[in-house]
């Protein structure tokens, strides 16, 4: 499927005089705005010691301002039914709006003052803190989580994206509250800030809105701080973690391709081809065929720095070592075996229906572009990446193959009666 | 291929109070199945969902699992359509696919591109109509079924609901896992698995919805050609005659589980079924006014102010025979006894002291948005009109929204006394070992 599901576009793209990017797109479909404001700092921004410090800014952001505390904000957005919310990501933060068309303005209004006054008070942070380290732990209830993140410490060593977004409990427990004011004042700048907002709303309010709301918002005078995005080290690496569990799971990957590399569209070709929907390779091969797995399956981000590329499995404790070749097996044959003219057509369009599916609410819309926009890409690549879909030829996507399935890092978990001999 | 049961969010397309006329076109053919079709000019994709009353509460006692793992065996294909060549022509034309199973019923849903529903049509038709149930297909797809299973076994939250189910549904279907167990689906033939679905998969228990972009004359030819002969119903055992379950104890347990984070303590309340949907709704309100959002009561004074967990949530799901509230909390064991007791404080209070003006008018305005964000695709409105088709009539899920808002405070306080006792309801707290 190549059909189009984005609105018939009535859009206006324009910068404030501030360097603040806006983005307005009107949908009239339903009654309903969604607007996302993406700062270019997350994960990527952040050291082995100052690791979550832009998840737990963003998580205080609705608990308090120089106007408002949390319970102010909070039922300023629950008596409309709205909804506000910021997080923050491997490439990126964002503050996200929901609303019906009436309550945006108002909204809205909430998250320009979120986002440039957050007064970070005491008492919610150490709450904050508080939750942000329990639901580090709570990751450990879920063997797959277990399992991922030894894979993932593995494969990225001290670089960023090694961490959890959330951090660890050692770097949550020494975050300072000036820590968080800093960074606040180093990196929520207009400058390098994308507004985007999608919607049943005129895109010249849109575009007045928020310049009444945030055009007055001087850029600081230091250039912004860079990416903290060292080369990683990749060394095959295989990590065995016994565990008394129903299921095991197997996990084996490769560091892979960023967005900007020439293999960018092949890779997600690749993935869609081993890992997507019922009639991917892994899922006939691994599930159908051998009935080893109820869930078996393969993902490539979409990173700026050094992705991955990761197929795993959870399979009953005894097949731990058949589920193990089976992956291996999938993943070299792409490096082997060059898929045939039917294999990429089916893979093409699986990618595009899928990416098209994907882009039906106002929310993902904003979501897709603001993020391509924060990348650096530009809303443009919602189209160059399309044409570079279908474009990736087989030999491409050999090639591809070939050279991001060299050194493999696995993690394995499950009872030490099954994982031990794997070790 | 989920289990999840289905939690209806809140209504309609504007959240004006203007009481809109259907806009889905609802026919009974002659064979007794029911289709639903609306269009949606301007989106490209069209969405097919079917339901069927044909989920694990039409199972004897012995044959627990096998609503569920008939879905899986459905996608195994026919006499006509060979196993995985249904996914390969739906997927490879760049549509999506897949099923899931509750108690009250199994649905299969796909989304094409308007321009590939005659193709794919006369496919999920001949799947969901002519299941071959193939006897090698059957002995390997269990051992996919098993590992759902065991994963299940491995998620301490699906423990701790299945659990809570056995305990406040008693006899009744709900208090059994829709996924079955390993020994009891070990015991089941695919010849007894082809006996439920001639039973069950009937056009009287079917409802074809179909939203997007395709005309109505377009879906009723579709429709008419390929939900056409049904195969003759074959006679399959029944589960014994059940009344809606009801809840006239105060059921406690606690169970020790390896691995644990947290601790948890859920508590269960059984109030009506989709046949007193306006009571549904004020128990949704009320839901919603315990514990949902930041300035709700229990999140503001467990989590917020005393800081006794770490999370608190409710959630409310209306099924067939009745529906259920439950008040789920993250938390150190040790606050365990503590917040038990707040909760049953302030439930009962709800019974003699009627809630703000303020606190339900927040409450109608999350639970309406909620419900109009949640019909903002075809997928989701195709979801929501079958999930109210195969309970009650599509229709009804225009309801909602009204009876949300034409709630009073005074209102409220009948049913928390009628439908959420302290005496009457399910305890259980999750620990670690």
């Amino acid at each position: 499927m190549t059909v189009s599901t984005a609105p018939k576009q009535n859009s206006i793209t324009t910068y404030l005089s501030n360097g603040l990017k806006v983005i307005a797109i009107e949908n009239p479909a339903a009654d309903i705005v969604s607007a996302r404001i993406f700062l270019p700092v997350g994960q990527g921004h952040e050291t082995p010691e100052t690791a979550g410090i832009f998840s737990l800014l963003t998580s205080l952001l609705t608990r308090g301002t120089t106007h408002r505390n949390s319970l102010a904000i909070a039922e300023a957005v629950e008596y409309v039914g709205a909804s506000l919310g910021a997080d923050s990501a491997a490439d990126y933060s964002l503050i996200s709006v929901k609303t019906v068309s009436a309550d945006f303005e108002k909204i809205f209004t909430l998250a320009a003052e979120i986002l440039r006054e957050p007064s970070f008070p005491d008492h919610e942070l150490e709450l904050e803190r508080k939750l942000t380290i329990q639901g580090l732990r709570s990751m450990q209830e879920q063997p797959f989580s277990v399992a991922y993140k030894y894979f993932r410490e593995g494969m990225y060593g001290t670089h960023p994206y090694g961490f959890s977004s959330m951090g660890t409990e050692e770097t949550v427990s020494a975050i300072r509250r000036d820590d968080l004011l800093e960074a606040h004042r180093q990196t929520f700048r207009p400058d390098n800030m994308v507004v985007i907002i999608v919607g049943r709303i005129d895109p010249e309010r849109a575009v007045a809105l928020t310049d009444a709301l945030l055009g007055d918002w001087g850029a600081p005078k230091q250039p912004a701080p860079e990416r903290r995005l060292p080369a990683v080290d990749s060394r095959a690496y295989r990590i065995v973690t016994p565990q008394d569990t129903n299921q095991s799971f197997v996990i084996v990957g490769y560091l892979a391709a960023s967005v900007n590399h020439p293999d960018f569209a092949a890779l997600k070709l690749l993935s869609t081809h081993l890992g997507n929907g019922l009639s991917s390779r892994l899922f006939v091969e691994l599930r159908e065929k051998q009935g080893l797995a109820y869930d078996v399956s393969a993902f490539y981000p979409t990173r700026l720095g050094p992705s991955q590329f990761v197929a795993y499995i959870g399979t009953a404790p005894e097949n731990t070592s058949v589920a193990l070749d089976g992956l291996q097996s999938e993943l070299r044959r792409l490096c082997e075996v060059p898929l045939t003219d039917h294999e990429l057509q089916v893979a093409k369009n699986k990618m595009l229906g899928q990416y098209a599916l994907g882009k039906q609410t106002n929310g993902q819309i904003a979501q897709l572009l603001g993020w391509y926009e924060i990348l650096g890409l530009g809303t443009e690549f919602d189209k160059t990446f399309q044409t570079d879909v279908a474009a990736v030829t087989i030999e491409a996507a050999q090639e591809a193959a070939k050279r991001c399935f060299v050194d493999s890092h696995i993690s394995i978990l499950g009872p030490a009666a099954a994982v031990e001999p794997l070790r | 291929m989920s289990s999840a049961p289905y939690i209806p969010g809140s209504s309609a397309p504007d959240s004006d109070c203007v009481k809109a006329a259907f806009p889905a076109s609802v026919v009974r053919l002659d064979s007794g199945l029911t289709v639903i079709h609306q269009e949606i000019s301007t989106t490209p994709v069209v969405v097919v969902d079917v339901w069927i009353k044909a989920g694990a509460r039409y199972e004897p006692d012995t044959w627990t699992g096998m609503a569920h793992f008939l879905e899986h065996m459905v996608f195994k294909g026919t006499e006509q359509i060979l196993p995985g060549m249904f996914d390969a022509a739906i997927e490879s034309r760049g549509g999506l696919t897949n099923a899931a199973t509750s108690h009250d019923y199994a649905h299969f849903y796909m989304t094409v591109a308007a321009d590939d529903l005659p193709h794919a049509l006369p496919y999920l038709a001949e799947l969901l109509l002519h299941a071959a149930i193939p006897a090698d297909e059957f002995v390997r797809e269990r051992h996919v079924v098993i590992e759902e299973i065991h994963q299940a076994w491995d998620d301490p939250d699906w423990l701790g609901f299945q659990t809570l189910s056995e305990m406040v549904y008693g006899d009744h279907p709900y208090g059994r896992s829709v996924l079955g167990s390993p020994d009891s689906l070990q015991e089941r033939s695919p010849e007894e698995m082809l006996r439920f679905h001639r039973a069950h998969y009937q056009p009287d228990n079917m409802q074809v919805v179909i939203t997007g972009g395709v005309s109505f004359d377009q879906v009723m030819d579709l429709v008419r050609t390929t939900f056409r002969a049904f195969p003759q119903p074959e006679p399959c055992p029944m589960p014994g005659l059940v009344s809606p379950p009801r809840l006239m104890t105060n059921p406690k347990r606690t169970l020790t589980l390896p691995r644990l984070e947290h601790g948890r303590l859920v508590m269960a309340w059984l109030g009506p079924g989709i046949d007193d949907l306006q009571a549904a709704c004020g128990l949704d309100i009320l839901a919603t006014v315990l514990a949902e959002g930041r300035m709700s009561r229990l999140v503001r004074e467990l989590r917020e102010d005393r800081q006794w967990v770490d999370e608190i949530a409710s959630s409310f799901a209306v099924q067939q025979d009745c529906s259920l509230f439950v008040l789920s909390a993250w938390l150190a064991p040790s606050y365990i006894k503590e917040v038990e007791q707040v909760i049953c404080d302030r439930i009962a209070n709800l019974a003699t002291t009627p809630i703000t003006t303020v606190e339900l008018e927040r409450a109608q305005r999350v639970l309406c948005n909620d419900y109009a964000f949640s019909m903002e695709t075809p997928g989701q409105l195709a979801g929501l009109y079958g999930y109210y088709g195969a309970l009650a009539t599509p229709e009804l899920s225009l309801a909602y929204p009204d009876y949300v808002r034409d709630y009073s405070t005074s209102q409220l306080m009948p049913l928390a006394a009628q439908y959420l006792s302290p005496h009457y309801c399910g305890t259980l707290a999750l620990i670690p070992t």
